[in-house]
């Protein structure tokens, strides 16, 4: 009977098309669909930031030297990740980011919670070569980020295309956008208020690079780094309350 | 090779060739100071330099008629050079690559060739140069000897062929230059992907107009398998390439997709492209070279049945095992996990399916290295998908994950299934399709298969320690319960295991180059024997009739 | 309707239909196919009646064990803790500093543990074996900028330098040529007379002139007799270690630029008994490669 059938359909290649998509769109949607329907799926946090232009910036410059190849952003439910790293990612962690970046390797270290954790002069010795302060690393020798000129003329454009797919940036964000990635790597320029103004007082407005005078691509994607697992403070809050109980 | 167009044919391809080029135009105009405009100019020359080739060719007087009576395979032959330009390429970046990681400074301070950008180079290169081209070519020439049909036309198969090879081009140097999207396996831009859609839809239909003119009733499997590549990958490419550019002339783009929901639909695409490309694809090459090689029956049809469903449903489950213990819910690691496990038995049946048809041919697979290069395919094939269903359970993942374990499962597929899989059927369809008797040489033929066999087994076998002993470091405990290593000490413990693995790739490249070189021979033989007018005297079965069988 | 052919070796018939040369089988699925498929979907159907599993719209199911990656990984967490509590960690808590290092078999624990979590945190900086590289100090030096008291070395570690930390410690080496305070033949001569300090050579009368120089811009911070002063994080400048390094050019670049080390606060990250293990780690430090 089973045999009969499928000789008919062999006979029949727009019949064997349809099967085929058919028996394959099944298990895609059963995974995927419900995870827009399903509501915790995504925590509730209402202290969840989104970028800065800046750090945005920054964040494709990570994307553009392909640190994701060595660098995973999800630390796991597991026990050493979590004494090794810290809290484990909770899904509104990157519930901004456009693509996400837990990555699929470790050749380096997670860095998921690396914000805040080094200094900038750190970041900065340790991109341009990883060797001077890391005898041991593999990891390759950044030095044009702190040679390129950050390019920021189009940023508001990023911004309105990141509001398109959901990203909560305000009209006065967008229009901003240029002046506040300056801003937010020269401290004492006018544009610095803003910065504190549209994204929040705890946000790091500092010379990333050791320069003010200039906007590097060094400053972004240090300032990217030094965000990492500080968009909201859930999960800390998350393993603070499990240990108290 | 233009001179197989009719007229109208070429001058299609002249219409077409002058559309892409105003595209590139178009591009490398609007986008000035930003990355599409290189992009823009490789397409614009791209265009120019075909259009030349056809313009040379132009004015040749028309085929025969007589060519519809014989199979179309201008477009595999040159499939078939180009998956082997790739794959010497797409090593030789993965040698480096390999390298990168024991001597960290062999990027002699150029962007291009910091790590980050040369790992896409070699595995877009690999997948999708070597393994693409080599699945459009081979598809072309199973097609149409197992419907007895020619393709419905001479200039669609060259779109999709040279188009996917722009695409290729495109991606490759985007990552040089900074363009990526970071989805893995999905990492061109969008301009680059919409490109591809066309591409795909004109391949679909080739498909689909040769199987609705074929000779043969029944659709044999091969098509099976290289048809639900087709149709699966055109679904995942398209759902999980969604995105928004910030502008016509800019190449960046933002994902529609974000955090868990984009991980869940990246890995669905990620899994399935293994499952459809990687595998189903292959599988098509292998049900058709395999028994002509070995002059034997498929050892069952009703195992070819289960495994190719079983396959195609159970596969598109399995994406979330690649997200164990992460923040994608549970319940969607279990489906993973469970679907994986039972995705096992569908992919054993097809590689024992393979192996008991070599019964009764085993003194071939002892004499014969091509056919020799396929069983330890499917052998591979084998070994790797259990590999795969045991990594899938999430306690082993929680060990696997985020280390070289997973780069040597990878390549005991990649190396050891996909790769000798695609050099045992190059070696047995290229004296085909250059009208010889043999390759070139059948000694080098052996060289490469153990070149390749022991390049593979240090491979895989480096990584498989590397990555069991990365893993065991990062969860290994002391008595007093604290850990024990750092990962400074998993990262030096690593430093010997990536040497044996650049040197294991190392050997499987020289393969690669040796069967380059073989097939340059042979296909030169054959122009020089041509030359002298020799053609055909004493070669076999060249179809001068479509219905004829033997190739 | 087709003709059944037979196989020659296994002499199985085909199905009749041939591609090219191509023929197939009709040989049964054999059993041991159905026995897998039926073994790995059991599996899959005891998985899923135990772990959550199946999407319902806006839920799923549970799964009759209730089982958790999270809470499961937050009890294996709380459970080593508490482990290790009673263990030795425990003691660590609430013994003194002085008392933990006199106990031989507590120390070895603490040292495990501290090294694991300096190697992780603090040795991209310090190094691995602590030994520090150019602008990050030797913790094996003996030569403390803010005390070597298990105590001063503590609260280091949990505030900082310079750090975010609203308690940070605060320290600055002034830019005395770019904010024009010395003159550059002043700075040229103070710096040969502090390279002096350790032993290097020097033209006598630039030391000399370099002394006075030092007397009036510099005794403030760095005391009398250069030995630093752990009350502003000073460096004593009279030993073989530098923190940026004791070449003249990196001397000069001390003194003309000033210079501001920033260590990173350590209170939010790690827990109080993790700062401890890293203080008595970093204290008892001998100095010989780890
Ligand atoms: C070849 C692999 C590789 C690439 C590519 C790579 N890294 Fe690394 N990274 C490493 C390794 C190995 C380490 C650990 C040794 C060290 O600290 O340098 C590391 C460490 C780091 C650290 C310190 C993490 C910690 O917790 O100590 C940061 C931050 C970092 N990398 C950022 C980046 C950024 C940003 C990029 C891209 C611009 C990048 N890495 C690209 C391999 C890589
Ligand atoms: C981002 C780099 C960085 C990291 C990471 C770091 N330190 Fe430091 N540390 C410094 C710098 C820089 C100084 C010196 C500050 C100065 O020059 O004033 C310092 C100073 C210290 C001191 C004071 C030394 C003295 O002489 O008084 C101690 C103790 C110390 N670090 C311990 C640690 C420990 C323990 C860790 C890990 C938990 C750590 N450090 C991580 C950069 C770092
Ligand atoms: C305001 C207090 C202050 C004054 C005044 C001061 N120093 Fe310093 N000095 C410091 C501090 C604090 C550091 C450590 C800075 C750090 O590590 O980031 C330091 C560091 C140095 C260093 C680098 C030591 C090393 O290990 O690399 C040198 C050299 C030095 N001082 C010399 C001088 C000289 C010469 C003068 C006078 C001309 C002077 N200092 C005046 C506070 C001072
Ligand atoms: C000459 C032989 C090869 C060498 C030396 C080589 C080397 C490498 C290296 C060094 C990596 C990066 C691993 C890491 O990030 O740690 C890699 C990744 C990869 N390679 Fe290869 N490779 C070779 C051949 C191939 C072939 C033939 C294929 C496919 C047909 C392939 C597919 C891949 C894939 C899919 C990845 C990504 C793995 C992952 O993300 O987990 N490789 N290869
Ligand atoms: C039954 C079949 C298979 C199953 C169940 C399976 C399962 C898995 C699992 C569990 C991982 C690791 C995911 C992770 O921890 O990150 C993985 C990775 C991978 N597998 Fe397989 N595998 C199968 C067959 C194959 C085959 C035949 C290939 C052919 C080349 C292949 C290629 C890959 C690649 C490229 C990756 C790396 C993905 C990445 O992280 O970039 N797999 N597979
Ligand atoms: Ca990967
Ligand atoms: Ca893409
Ligand atoms: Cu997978």
């Amino acid at each position: 009977m089973k045999e009969f059938f499928h000789r008919k359909i062999e006979r029949n290649a727009i019949g064997f098309v349809v099967a085929i998509v058919a028996v394959a769109s099944i298990g895609g949607f059963m995974e995927i669909a419900p995870l827009f329907t399903i509501q915790e799926t995504v925590e509730e946090v209402p202290d969840m930031r989104t970028y800065t232009p800046l750090e945005l910036a920054g964040r494709n410059i990570y994307i553009r030297e392909g640190c994701y190849a060595c660098h995973s952003q999800m630390i796991r439910t597991l026990r050493d990740e979590v004494e090794r790293y810290g809290p484990y990612s909770l899904a509104v962690e990157s519930k901004y980011d456009h693509p996400m970046l837990w990555g699929s390797k470790r050749t380096g270290p997670d860095l998921a919670r690396i914000g805040e954790k080094y200094s900038d002069a750190w970041h900065v010795a340790h991109l341009i070569n990883p060797r001077d302060v890391v005898p041991e690393s593999v990891m390759p020798k950044y030095g044009w980020l702190m040679r390129n000129e950050l390019r920021i003329e189009d940023l508001g454009e990023h911004l309105a295309a990141q509001q398109t797919v959901g990203v909560p940036y305000t009209q006065a964000m967008v229009e901003n956008a240029v002046q506040d990635a300056r801003g937010q790597a020269s401290p004492d320029s006018n544009a610095a208020a803003g910065v504190a103004e549209r994204y929040g007082e705890a946000t790091h407005v500092r010379a990333f690079d050791g320069d003010p005078s200039r906007l590097t691509e060094m400053d972004a994607l240090v300032a990217y780094l030094q965000i990492l697992g500080k968009l909201t403070d859930k999960a800390y809050q998350q393993a603070a309350t499990a240990e108290a109980e | 090779m233009v001179s197989q167009l009719t007229t109208s044919e070429r001058q299609y391809a002249l219409v077409t060739l002058l559309l892409l080029g105003l595209g590139g135009l178009a591009m490398a105009a609007m986008g000035r100071g930003d990355p599409i405009a290189v992009h823009g100019y490789i397409v614009l020359l791209f265009a120019i330099g075909l259009s030349f080739v056809v313009m040379a060719g132009y004015y040749a007087p028309e085929p025969d008629k007589d060519r519809l009576s014989r199979y179309y395979d201008d477009p595999t032959r040159v499939g078939i050079v180009l998956s082997i330009a790739w794959a010497v390429v797409g090593m030789f970046v993965g040698v480096w690559v390999a390298a990168l990681l024991a001597w960290p400074d062999l990027t002699f301070d150029q962007a291009w060739a910091s790590f980050g950008r040369l790992r896409p180079v070699h595995t877009s290169g690999v997948i999708f140069g070597f393994g693409g081209n080599a699945l459009i070519a081979t598809s072309f020439h199973v097609l149409q000897r197992t419907t007895r049909a020619r393709l419905p036309g001479q200039f669609a198969p060259w779109f999709v062929l040279l188009g996917y090879n722009l695409f290729c081009v495109v991606a490759a140097s985007g990552y040089l230059i900074g363009v990526t999207q970071s989805k893995e396996y999905a990492e061109p831009e969008w301009y680059a992907d919409i490109w591809l859609v066309l591409v795909w839809v004109t391949y679909f239909l080739i498909y689909l107009r040769t199987l609705a003119r074929r000779k043969e009733p029944h659709i044999y499997v091969a098509n099976w398998y290289y048809m639900a590549f087709i149709l699966v990958v055109a679904m995942l490419h398209i759902v999980n390439n969604i995105a928004v550019p910030i502008s016509w002339s800019s190449a960046k783009s933002y994902s529609v997709y974000s955090g868990v929901q984009d991980a869940m639909v990246q890995w669905w695409y990620g899994h399935n492209a293994v499952a459809f490309f990687l595998t189903a694809g292959f599988l098509g090459m292998m049900y058709y070279y395999l028994p002509k090689r070995a002059g034997r029956p498929i050892f069952s049809y009703r195992l070819s049945i289960i495994s190719f469903w079983g396959i195609t449903f159970f596969y598109m489950w399995a994406g979330s095992h690649h997200l164990h213990y992460t923040a994608l819910p549970q319940w969607v690691q279990t489906l993973g996990m469970t679907f994986s496990i039972m995705l096992l038995v569908p992919s054993w049946a097809s590689a024992g399916n393979a192996l008991a048809t070599l019964n009764g041919a085993w003194h071939k697979v002892r004499d014969d290295a091509t056919l020799r290069f396929m069983m330890v395919a499917a052998v591979f094939y084998g070994l790797s998908t259990f590999e795969g269903s045991f990594m899938a359970i999430r306690p082993v993942n929680s060990l696997s994950h985020y280390t070289d374990w997973t780069v040597g499962h990878v390549h005991a597929g990649a190396l050891g299934w996909v790769a000798m899989i695609t050099f045992g059927s190059i070696y047995a369809l290229v004296p085909w399709m250059w009208k010889r008797e043999a390759m070139y040489s059948s000694r080098l033929i052996e060289v490469h298969f153990w070149l390749a066999l022991s390049g593979t087994i240090v491979y895989v076998f480096a990584m498989w320690n590397s990555g069991i002993i990365q893993g065991l470091m990062w969860r290994t405990y002391n008595e007093s319960g604290s850990l024990t290593y750092s990962f400074i000490d998993s990262l030096v413990a690593m430093h010997p295991y990536y040497i044996a693995r650049a040197f294991g790739g190392l050997l499987f490249l020289l393969g690669a180059i040796v069967a380059a070189y073989n097939v340059w021979m042979t296909i030169r033989q054959s122009k020089l024997e041509a030359a002298q007018g020799k053609e055909d005297a004493d070669i076999p079965l060249f179809a001068r009739d479509a219905v004829q069988a033997g190739e | 309707m087709e003709l059944e052919k037979r196989d020659r070796v296994t002499g199985r018939t085909t199905t009749g239909h041939e591609w090219n040369g191509i023929e197939e089988l009709e040989t049964p699925i054999p059993r041991v196919v159905f026995f897998f498929l039926g073994a790995t979907v059991l599996f899959s159907l005891i998985c899923w009646v135990l772990y959550p599993t199946w999407p319902l719209g806006s839920t799923f199911t549970k799964g009759v064990t209730g089982f958790d990656q999270r809470n499961l990984v937050t009890e294996q967490v709380a459970k080593a803790d508490a482990e290790r509590a009673s263990a030795w960690a425990g003691k660590v808590e609430t013994m003194s500093f002085a008392e933990i290092e006199a106990d031989p078999a507590l120390m070895q624990p603490v040292k495990e543990a501290g090294r694991t979590l300096f190697v992780d945190n603090c040795a991209v900086c310090h190094g691995v074996s602590a030994t520090g590289g150019p602008g990050f100090p030797n913790l094996t030096s003996k030569s403390w900028l803010w005390g070597g008291e298990p105590e001063a070395i503590e609260e280091t570690i949990k505030v900082g330098i310079n750090s975010t930390n609203d308690d940070t410690r605060v320290s600055q080496m002034m830019a005395f040529g770019r904010d024009g305070v010395l003159a550059p033949e002043q700075i040229s001569n103070v710096v040969t007379y502090v390279r002096s300090l350790s032993g290097a050579e020097g033209d006598a009368a630039k030391i000399e002139a370099g002394k006075e120089v030092f007397a009036a811009n510099c005794v403030a911070c760095h005391g009398d007799n250069a030995k630093g002063s752990h009350d502003v994080g000073a460096p004593d400048l009279t030993d073989h270690f530098w923190i940026y390094g004791g070449d003249v050019n990196s001397v000069y670049t001390s003194v003309y630029s000033g210079r501001q080390g920033h260590m990173p606060h350590w209170d939010a990250r790690l827990s109080p008994l993790q700062v401890k293990l890293l203080t008595v780690y970093v204290h008892t430090l001998d100095g010989a490669p780890q």
